[in-house]
């Protein structure tokens, strides 16, 4: 038990840049993902096309082949030196803005017509509409979706460990060596759920907020 | 004096693919006039409606429209995140950029005019049908728009409920507002249409006074057509 008290500071050094890859990859790919998404729905092709190509590539292969993949390409291809934490950033950033990109679709093609109907009569623009009237009322089917991808992402966050990033991961991992005893693993897996618990938590408000509108048994 | 006419349309044919909705119509509407479009189900009444204001947009013909029009939809399309009140000021503050003062006065007034004065600040989905379609009203007049198009406003709509919306359309009409009524309410057409047109397979067949087209249909169709609203 003291040894791993020895090693706990290390760990939770490591759980705060686990917590600051994932805030950061969230804050940038959650608006990210809107653009392509009205991209692939617009009615220019060519700009649909090459949205639903983007997104065909990011979910279609691994996230751990896209990560080494951008870890060597700046030094390789570009001749830029980029620290392995930003290669990571960059990579999980533009692989969620592919997943977000088709969760904000399908919650835009959600919306019945009648609304872009009414905003039309209204004399509304096309982006008021969408900023105004549509993108509000998809909040609510795209939020279990989205918090699913961003519980998907804390556990996510550990690939990182096989770049040279100290997250929460590679604090465990190392520990264990170290300590030749497994129970820096039960430590992690803790801090992990800790961490997604929360997430859940603030799901539950979140939800709670964009359900304002509904009927429900308030009447 | 002459009144000034709002909307003339020449020769307007609306196609879909191979399908002509809309055949040929020549239709004008005066301000202060009353309209009803009345006919069977997919005789183009909507589509026309919808021409006006540019949700469908017309094959060939020529439309000259002076002034803005509101639209009443058959499912009242209110904005579902929004509250009465909401629905009503967001187009004039956001698209005619109005002062909010003056469009909250005036969502006041026009909520008080439809008997909803006391939901201002509920969300559409805690409203009857009939609620729903007298917000939907005041959101459109809200814009003070110079012609009223409504899209069969009460089919809708429970047959008990529908009175409370054809009152509020009765009080427009005693106002003078200038109006465009799709409708299958023959009642509220006899008794508050200037003008009744008959449309079918997309063509005006008939066109004239409520007693003309009511108490002496002059073609079989018409004829047929009113036959079958009866027993309905």
């Amino acid at each position: 038990m003291d040894k791993i008290m020895e090693f706990l500071p290390f760990m939770l050094k490591g759980s705060v840049l686990t917590v600051e890859l994932f805030v950061l990859t969230l804050v940038l790919s959650l608006p990210l993902g809107l653009p392509f998404a009205l991209g692939s729905n617009s009615r220019f092709k060519p700009l649909s096309f090459l949205c639903k190509v983007y997104v065909w590539i990011f979910r279609g292969t691994p996230l751990l082949l896209q990560l080494f993949f951008f870890y060597f390409f700046f030094p390789l291809k570009l001749g830029v030196k980029i620290s392995a934490f930003t290669a990571v950033v960059l990579t999980y950033v533009l692989n969620y803005a592919a997943y977000f990109a088709e969760i904000y679709r399908g919650g835009i093609n959600s919306i019945d017509r009648g609304q872009y109907e009414a905003a039309h009569a209204l004399g509304l623009s096309r982006g008021q509409t969408m900023r105004d009237i549509i993108l509000p009322q998809t909040m609510k089917a795209i939020l279990p979706p989205t918090v699913n991808e961003a519980i998907t992402l804390v556990k996510d966050t550990a690939l990182a460990s096989t770049l040279a990033v100290t997250d929460l991961m590679k604090a465990t991992t190392s520990a264990v060596n170290r300590m030749t005893d497994m129970t820096p693993f039960f430590f992690a897996a803790i801090i992990y759920l800790i961490m997604t618990f929360v997430l859940t938590l603030i799901a539950g408000k979140l939800e709670k907020y964009f359900s304002r509108y509904d009927a429900k048994e308030e009447w | 004096m002459e009144r000034e006419t709002v909307l003339e349309m020449k020769n307007i044919i609306k196609d879909y693919g191979s399908f002509r909705a809309v055949n040929n119509v020549n239709f004008s509407i005066k301000k202060g006039e009353i309209v009803a479009i009345i006919g069977p189900s997919g005789s183009g009444k909507s589509t026309l409606l919808r021409c006006i204001n540019g949700l469908n947009s017309i094959t060939s013909g020529e439309m000259n429209l002076k002034g803005t029009t509101g639209m009443v939809f058959q499912h009242f399309h209110l904005f579902n995140h929004m509250t009465c009140r909401e629905n009503i000021t967001y187009a004039p503050i956001k698209v005619k950029n109005e002062n909010k003062a003056d469009v909250n006065k005036r969502a006041d007034e026009l909520l008080k005019m439809v008997g909803l004065e006391n939901k201002g600040d509920v969300y559409p989905a805690k409203l009857s049908g009939g609620q729903k379609q007298r917000i939907a009203i005041a959101r459109a007049l809200a814009m003070r728009p110079d012609l009223m198009l409504f899209d069969e406003p009460t089919s809708a709509l429970d047959p008990e409920i529908t009175g409370e919306v054809l009152n509020v359309m009765k009080k427009l009409a005693e106002k003078h507002t200038t109006m465009i009524v799709v409708t299958h309410e023959m009642g509220f057409a006899k008794e508050v249409a200037d003008r009744v047109l008959f449309m079918d397979h997309g063509v005006i067949v008939e066109e004239g006074t409520p007693e003309e087209i009511f108490e002496n249909p002059k073609s079989e169709r018409l004829r047929s057509f009113l036959s079958s609203m009866l027993r309905a």
